[in-house]
């Protein structure tokens, strides 16, 4: 069976500057896994790049269940199923986030009336159903845009799922909640990746593995132990893994 | 050629108040010139008549198809001319300028109050045929709308159609007013006149599809009361030109005034808003959102002044112009104003001119979503946001599609971007 992400020495370079520099990585289908880095170490260009945003110079390889991501716009790549949760979802004024789900879910192919039945079933789950009938992500609290977020992926099912700082701003029961909805969304059929600058998340959720990332690279990948040894030591103690 | 004999005729027999007026209209519109582009109020606006090239209309032509998506038109105007629906709402007195001013001279007074030197007000004055007044007595809810259809048919015509609009003390009311036109070359310039009463409340929302061959030049003056409030939705879809001259005085201490309006120029067309609010008593609130869309060779422009008086204390106003602009030849100005005298207020105006964001764009497109339908998307939310915010909600899914007709033909022949 393939894994449901498969990177393989990603690079990735604005003009002359590169950022991602041979990146690699595996995420198999029912997974959770947390990339954590500090800042400035290339976590928001990954998703960028995989989600296939325009301005970047990339090469390598990465494969969404085998095919190809890499070279396709952001739609199709999106309905080949990775779909990213953003660290600022952006307001949409007007379009309501029951039509824009509709749309989406028409665009991948899914029939109205099972559109309608997700969103009913994950809008309850998530607590999402006041929101449908207002604009996207408008006058919503930070926590409220990462649940919608999660809601849209439950609704459009991807195979997977980049959440970038989804617990970023948050405050702690924000936190818990978000961790919450991301362990609901686990299955089978999906894996996830949850981008992330501080452990405190992990407590809340069970991560399969984690990937520490530094200047472009993942430097070191285990189980939940390192969240727990980044705790203590910071990212300072791996920083002298990057030779 | 305006045939002044029509004005002289009316004025041998109208009541008093009505032929002074028209008096004095003709008498401004004699000496009164043809505004230019060297005039700021019209810059950008390419009146490419004179009152001479057009001719008044002789009598009312020929009536066209009953409107879509309003329920029972109350009155009619076509060229001018007025046809009362005599089933119209009873607790509503709907009735000709000169019924009114023959019955309650104090009343038409009262209502029917602007002069200008103005050559299309003052043309108004002289040359209007019936001219519709609608009155609303003191402590009187109307419940069903009151749903007026203004048309302008018969080519090389100048009309002036004349509405005056009046909610007695405490009144409440919701007003329909569609402006249409056929498709032969025409000019009109309809005048709204509105005037509330202590208390009362009134929702008005003007549609206007004019057709592409018609120059139009509206007017609409509104007056509250005290606590008197007002909604307004306002539409503009259609015409070469459709201009809207729109002022609204807030005399009265706790008025309020909210505005939600939209226009989409394709073609050729130019769409031309000018705003003036004048807060004069205190307590007084005002809202305003105009959003409009340009594709093709289209111009928009929207001039907003917001005036604070300086004993209007506690003033609440906020004015906002939003502008996509969805082709290369298309344009849109944006000038809004502020001219504060009391420090007592809290103030606000923002515009924007661009085309559709790049980062709603994507955001879409994460979510699987595909150009042409994202554009399509966003293009319907922007308008929904307003057309949501139509007081009349019978008008909404008609506009709506009006709006999606205009854009996906504009997608369909690769105008975007
Ligand atoms: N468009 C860009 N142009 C130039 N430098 C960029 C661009 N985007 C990101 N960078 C740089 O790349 C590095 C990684 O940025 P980013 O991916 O946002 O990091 P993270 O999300 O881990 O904080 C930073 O040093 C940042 O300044
Ligand atoms: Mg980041």
């Amino acid at each position: 069976m393939n894994p449901a992400l498969d990177v393989t020495d990603l690079r990735a370079s604005v003009g002359d500057i590169e950022i991602l520099k041979g990146l690699s990585l595996q995420v198999p289908f029912g997974e959770i896994h947390a990339i954590m880095g500090p800042n400035g170490s290339g976590k928001s260009t990954l998703c960028h790049v995989l989600a296939g945003k325009e301005a970047y110079t990339v090469s390598g390889d990465a494969r969404l269940d085998g095919e190809e991501l890499l070279g396709k716009p952001t739609d199709v790549r999106a309905r080949m199923g990775l779909m990213q949760g953003f660290q600022y979802p952006v307001e949409i004024r007007g379009v309501k986030l029951v039509d824009f789900l509709k749309e989406a879910a028409d665009e991948a192919g899914i029939d109205e009336d099972e559109a309608v039945r997700r969103i009913a079933e994950s809008g309850d789950q998530f607590d999402m159903t006041r929101f449908l009938t207002r604009s996207v992500n408008q006058d919503l609290s930070g926590g409220e845009k990462k649940r919608s977020e999660i809601f849209q992926m439950a609704v459009l099912r991807p195979k997977v799922v980049i959440l970038d700082e989804i617990d970023s701003g948050l405050d702690i029961d924000a936190v818990r909640e978000v961790a919450g909805a991301v362990e609901a969304m686990r299955s089978p059929e999906v894996g996830i990746v949850l981008i992330t600058h501080y452990s405190r998340i992990l407590r809340y959720l069970s991560a399969d593995r984690i990937h520490v990332m530094m200047e472009g690279r993942i430097i070191e990948s285990g189980g939940p132990e390192l969240a727990a040894q980044l705790e203590a030591g910071g990212y300072e103690a791996f920083r002298a893994r990057l030779t | 050629m305006l045939d002044r004999s029509i004005a002289e005729h009316r004025i041998t027999r109208e009541p008093p108040v009505l032929a002074e007026r028209r008096r004095q209209g003709l008498a401004t519109y004699e000496t009164a010139a043809m505004p230019t582009a060297a005039d700021e109020h019209w810059k950008y606006v390419d009146l490419d008549f004179t009152m001479e090239t057009q001719s008044l209309p002789a009598q009312m032509g020929a009536k066209m198809a009953p409107p879509t998506g309003v329920s029972r038109v109350s009155a009619t105007v076509v060229d001018g001319f007025v046809e009362i629906d005599p089933e119209h709402p009873g607790s509503v007195e709907i009735a000709r300028f000169d019924e009114v001013a023959r019955r309650n001279p104090e009343l038409f007074s009262a209502v029917v109050a602007s002069r200008s030197d103005d050559i299309f007000l003052a043309g108004n004055a002289a040359f209007a045929g019936d001219g519709l007044f609608i009155h609303v007595p003191r402590s009187t809810a109307v419940e069903t709308p009151i749903v007026i259809d203004i048309q302008s048919v018969s080519a090389g015509t100048i009309s002036f159609p004349h509405i005056a609009i009046s909610l007695g003390e405490n009144s409440e009311a919701s007003i329909v007013l569609i402006f249409r036109s056929s498709e032969e070359e025409l000019v009109v310039a309809p005048v709204v006149e509105t005037t509330l009463g202590d208390a009362a409340r009134l929702s008005m929302t003007s549609v206007q599809t004019w057709g592409r061959q018609t120059k139009g030049l509206g007017y609409q003056r509104v007056r509250l009361g005290r606590d008197s409030a007002m909604k307004m939705g306002e539409v503009g879809l259609g015409g070469a030109l459709g201009r809207l001259d729109l002022s609204v005085d807030l005399d009265g201490d706790g008025s309020s005034y909210l505005l939600n309006g939209l226009s989409f120029g394709d073609g050729d067309q130019v769409l031309d808003y000018r705003m003036v609010l004048n807060h004069r008593g205190r307590n007084t609130s005002s809202d305003v959102l105009l959003k409009g869309a340009v594709e093709d060779q289209a111009e928009s422009i929207f001039t907003g002044l917001l005036r604070i008086e300086e004993h209007a204390t506690n003033t609440s106003a906020f004015e906002n112009n939003r502008n996509l602009v969805l082709s290369a030849g298309a344009k849109a100005q944006s000038v809004p104003n502020l001219e504060i005298l009391c420090d007592d207020v809290v103030c606000g105006h923002g515009s924007t001119v661009g085309p559709l964001e790049e980062e709603h764009l994507y955001y879409l497109a994460s979510r699987g979503i595909g150009r042409e339908r994202a554009e399509r998307v966003l293009v319907k939310g922007f308008f929904d946001e307003v057309i949501d915010k139509l007081p009349s909600q019978s008008v909404a899914a008609p506009v709506r599609d009006e709006v999606e007709r205009k854009f996906v033909a504009a997608q369909a022949a690769g105008r975007l971007g």
